[in-house]
């Protein structure tokens, strides 16, 4: 059997899609204003016996696909263990939330945080930094690592920080400086929320379109001291923690190959 | 036709279905027609008891509508709490209805945003501000909160030209009691594996009894719990059957902030406790009766509200023990208005408590009246329903 799990974020829909030996097909795309549309075309040509949904566009596809419907802690939690057994914490930073989740021995979930309704330190909030720095994703990140030193962001409002940004621009700050602030203001939002629900320190999994980002993911190892795990597509832990649900839900077990994983720190 | 349609609401009438809000306005114009004079109120430490004893009705003042912030915020700082911005905005507006119809107000020193907003809103009616002692611990609280209860006495004395007895106020607290008495008769339902009952029923009570006395009530009383007991032997459930229980305690709520519990019905939550003044709050407690000093009486009783206020704020605690021994919630959620800095701070110690010493899934949720943040806090409320899933694994590996 072939199990479906979509994961309709903010910024990207992720599908994926699992047979029961664990072969997996993956497919992205952003979201746009028309994401039912988007969900249509991401799927053409894929066959599964079953989906489900998370993300925050879940109640969307309800109505439309015979689905079930899971939220993100949930889909977070079941991806993250199939990828590595041994995961108790996890961090997501996607395009609109970021979310710390922490698992007990069996994997239900002990506790989770989320941020407000607001984009600060989300995956929208380095977008637009790097837009007002001129910068495109990948350059982001690297800029960040070869700075000496990081300037100060005090606001985590997307918009107040683009502000600031621009005002220390026009007083002659390097843009790479600047560059390594931002990252540095997203991070210690971030670690405020993990240490939220495990004031104790262990690894990190961490998932999301940001942990794409290097310097997230290494300033975040060096300032809890501990590894940071990312999985080879931080991107899909949710439609793959989907999928599982379903396949549970099927009384199926399916073997996760968990070899290949990018372990930062 | 499914058990839900041919179910009878609780309240029968021309405004069933709207928001509570308009039931308990027609009740006090009704009042006011047959020359009744009104008293505006705010909060859960007014004394109602002592307005009924001198011949006054209790009108609960609007603080819950998103609408009127937007008028508030050209005077209020944006980052007050949503309670405080949505009753200014109303008064200034001129669009609250009880206000129209209250001769004079009375204000608490409750949280600072509210003390220094009464300052700016006194000018529109007679207003009596009730120094509220902060450290209810403390011997002298109670002896300072029984002079401002005389205090409040004297101001309306004066200003309607009214007067009340010892025996009246001890005829009002009898009668409070038998409110309360009666409130939780309908709480025993709440209590029951799976209720009949909803959040918007149990306010369609709530908002009416904040006015109306034991008497008024008691035909209400007797039909709802009538009902109630019908659903019960029809073995009717509001929400699925074997719904994950929740509490809802924290701020007060109602309006545009009850967004909150539409999402935890929406999800498949059973709100089985109301832990706020906008719910259970008023009935946790008697009066206690014939003491030969009612008005001591009532402070010794309003003492009692565990608002966050107060330091320390233990008969929250208290009284959150008592309502997870009888309501048996499978989880908590905690609903804060954004800058409510003292319910917010609070919040901590409340989760604490739920997580150690009652082994309760906890969630803090902070927002406000407007409803663009409904897609995160639902994400939250599945989350923690996912998470006191019954019977279920409540995660997969």
């Amino acid at each position: 059997m072939k199990f479906a799990g979509i994961d309709i974020g903010s910024r990207t829909i992720k599908l994926a899609v699992i047979d029961s030996d664990g072969n997996m097909i993956v497919r992205k795309a952003l979201t746009s204003y028309n994401p039912l549309e988007t969900i249509a075309e991401i799927s053409r040509g894929i066959e599964y016996d079953a989906i489900a949904a998370t993300g925050y566009g879940r109640h969307l596809v309800k109505g439309r696909l015979e689905c079930q419907v899971i939220s993100e802690i949930k889909a977070f939690a079941i991806g993250a263990r199939s990828i590595n057994p041994a995961s108790a914490l996890i961090l997501d930073i996607g395009g609109q939330d970021i979310k710390s989740i922490l698992l007990d021995e069996s994997g239900a979930v002990l506790r989770f945080e989320m941020n407000d309704k607001c984009a600060a330190g989300t995956g929208r909030f380095l977008e637009v930094m790097a837009v007002a720095l001129g910068y495109d994703f990948a350059e982001f990140s690297s800029a960040a690592l070869s700075a000496a030193r990081a300037e100060e962001i005090n606001s985590m409002c997307a918009v107040f920080a683009e502000s600031e940004v621009i005002s220390l621009i026009a007083r002659g700050a390097l843009r790479n400086d600047v560059a390594l602030g931002i990252h540095k203001a997203i991070v210690s939002r971030s670690i405020a929320l993990l240490k939220r629900v495990s004031p104790g320190t262990c690894e990190v999994f961490f998932a999301g379109g940001v942990a794409l980002n290097e310097c997230v993911r290494s300033l975040i190892a060096e300032s809890l001291g501990v590894p940071v795990y990312t999985p080879p597509d931080p991107q899909i832990v949710g439609a793959l923690g989907a999928a599982l649900f379903e396949a549970d839900r099927h009384m199926q077990v399916i073997p996760v190959n968990h070899d290949s994983m990018i372990i930062s720190n | 036709m499914n058990a839900k349609e041919s179910l009878i609401p609780l309240f029968n009438d021309e405004f069933t279905g709207q928001p509570p809000a308009k039931r308990l306005l027609a009740h006090l114009q009704s009042k006011r027609e047959k020359n009744a004079r009104l008293v505006g109120i705010y909060c859960g430490y007014a004394p109602v008891e002592l307005i009924h004893a001198l011949g006054l009705v209790p009108a609960t003042l609007c603080a819950f509508a998103n609408s009127t912030i937007e008028a508030a915020e050209a005077v209020l700082p944006a980052n007050l709490c949503p309670l405080i911005k949505s009753s200014y905005g109303f008064i200034i507006k001129d669009t609250c209805p009880f206000f129209a119809i209250s001769e004079a107000v009375i204000a608490e020193t409750t949280c600072d945003g509210k003390k220094k907003m009464f300052e700016l809103i006194s000018q529109y009616r007679p207003m009596h501000v009730m120094d509220l002692p902060q450290l209810p611990d403390e011997p002298e609280a109670i002896e300072s909160w029984t002079v401002m209860i005389g205090k409040l006495k004297g101001f309306l004395e004066k200003t309607f030209n009214c007067s009340a007895s010892d025996a009246d106020i001890e005829r009002a607290i009898k009668d409070a009691n038998e409110k309360t008495r009666k409130m939780n008769l309908v709480f025993d339902y709440l209590a029951l594996d799976n209720p009949g009952v909803g959040w918007k029923e149990m306010y369609d009570l709530f908002f009416l009894a904040q006015s109306a006395t034991a008497a008024e009530m008691a035909p209400v009383f007797d039909d709802v719990l009538a009902k109630l007991e019908k659903r019960k032997q029809d073995g009717y459930s509001h929400g699925a059957k074997n719904a994950p229980r929740l509490l809802v305690t924290g701020c007060p709520i109602g309006g545009d902030a009850a967004k909150v519990f539409t999402i935890i019905e929406e999800t498949g939550g059973a709100i089985v406790a109301f832990d706020a003044c906008t719910g259970m709050k008023p009935y946790m407690q008697f009066i206690e009766e014939g003491t030969g000093n009612p008005l001591r009486a009532l402070a010794e009783r309003y003492l009692k509200v565990p608002c966050s206020c107060m330091s320390p704020n233990n008969m929250r605690l208290s009284d959150m023990d008592r309502l997870v021994k009888r309501f048996r919630p499978d989880a908590v959620i905690d609903v804060v208005l954004q800058a409510c800095h003292s319910y917010n701070v609070e919040s901590h110690k409340i989760g604490k408590h739920v997580q150690e010493v009652h082994g309760l899934p906890f969630l803090k949720i902070v927002t406000d009246y407007s409803q663009s943040d409904m897609g995160q806090i639902s994400t939250r409320v599945e989350a923690l329903l996912e998470s006191c899933d019954k019977g279920g694994k409540p995660c997969l590996r």
